[in-house]
């Protein structure tokens, strides 16, 4: 018995740590999956999918130039960048999706690798959320859950990005205007 | 000895035959989505010279961009296209949007979809990479009528599509479609 448990110990430690690693991989990456509102298709009067992968960012910075002025703003835009991902409903009439929708996309971002920004708002009506993704001490990923009565948005970063490259990318690469603004915490005798 | 041979050849020949069926599915992959979506929704497309004869609209294409003035986003002779007039696309939406994907997942990089479901009008623009270019696929399905374009792209506007998808996918199409009332 003894033996027996001396064959398998090996075996068994190296699979716990490989389902563990598995996990911690998981866990860490920043991509949020959308399956699951994907039904909202059929009832959104219209849908928009961006799907810049890291196929796509590869070759935009294998053969995008430095020397012409928009490839490379574009180039230092998406430096580092390893995705942009954004799904986003538009409805004729509200309640069109369900708080079940929006949590199986906040579910997501409740792991310890994610924090929500306190300080960010939206110019514009509606709820906004944006969450950051850490890698030890380094932003890994970035989520937007952005609701309004009759519109439903997910954008997904992938890669070191920051609020300012986020605002820089709102109605660029297909990500929507969000109104993004940081509000500042106020002094206290301020009025 | 003689076997092992000949087995080589055949093993060899194989591999020959299915690099070759791989490059011609990529280099056809436009026919196959034309032809996938006359299947899809029981569609024909037209030729250009079929309207031409008809004495309606002639869509000026490579040719026309290639002479043009104005500033051309498809690199000169480099565009296909595929025109459907007058015909029923009845939307089914999702299940189109997943067998074209599913089609297309192996050589294109899907960028941008939009489906519109109040006009009934499903866009989808796909990119790929091309030698130092890209070829960039533009699927413009509406009630009535549909266009795929297939064009090559520069590094530089690859970079315009990429900031601006939406637009520039409409530029691509409206480009590629040039209308001469004759």
């Amino acid at each position: 018995m003894k033996l027996l448990f001396h064959k398998i110990r090996i075996p068994l430690i190296a699979g716990l740590l490989v389902v563990t690693a598995a996990f911690t991989v998981q866990a860490q990456n920043p991509r949020i999956q959308t399956i699951s509102i994907e039904h909202l298709v059929a009832k959104a009067s219209r849908t928009i999918d961006v799907n810049v992968d890291e196929r796509l960012m590869k070759m935009a910075a294998k053969l995008l130039s430095d020397k012409d002025i928009e490839e490379k703003e574009i180039k230092q835009l998406v430096a580092g960048i390893k995705g942009i991902y954004v799904k986003s409903f538009e409805f004729e009439a509200d309640g069109q999706y369900t708080t079940a929708d929006v949590e199986s996309i906040r579910s997501q971002v409740r792991g310890p690798s994610w924090s929500r920004m306190v300080n960010v708002t939206s110019k514009k009506d509606g709820g906004l959320e944006v969450y950051l993704s850490f890698q030890g001490e380094l932003v890994n990923g970035l989520a937007v859950i952005a609701t309004d009565d009759r519109e439903f948005t997910v954008v997904n970063i992938v890669g070191p990005v920051d609020l300012d490259k986020l605002a820089k990318l709102e109605g660029q690469f297909g990500v929507p205007d969000l109104g993004i603004e940081t509000t500042k915490a106020k002094p206290k005798n301020d009025k | 000895m003689k076997t092992i041979r000949i087995n080589a050849v055949v093993l060899l020949s194989f591999a020959l035959l299915l690099h070759a069926l791989v490059v011609q599915a990529k280099g056809d992959d436009f026919k196959s989505v034309v032809k996938l979506v006359e299947n899809f929704y029981g569609v024909k497309h037209q030729g250009i010279p079929f309207l031409a004869k008809a004495g309606m609209k002639v869509a000026t294409t490579a040719a026309r961009i290639k002479g043009g003035t104005a500033k051309r986003i498809a690199e000169a002779g480099s565009v296909k296209i595929a025109i459907f007039e007058d015909q029923a696309f009845d939307g089914q939406f999702t299940r189109f949007r997943s067998t074209l994907n599913e089609a297309l997942n192996q050589t294109w990089t899907p960028l941008i979809q939009t489906l519109s479901a109040t006009d009934e009008e499903q866009t989808y623009i796909f990119v790929r990479e091309a030698g130092d270019k890209f070829n960039v696929l533009v699927i413009t399905i509406a009630q009535r009528e549909g266009t795929i374009v297939q064009v090559t792209l520069s590094p530089k506007n690859l970079a315009l599509l990429m900031k601006d998808p939406e637009g520039t996918g409409k530029s691509i199409t409206q480009e590629a479609t040039i209308v001469d009332q004759e």
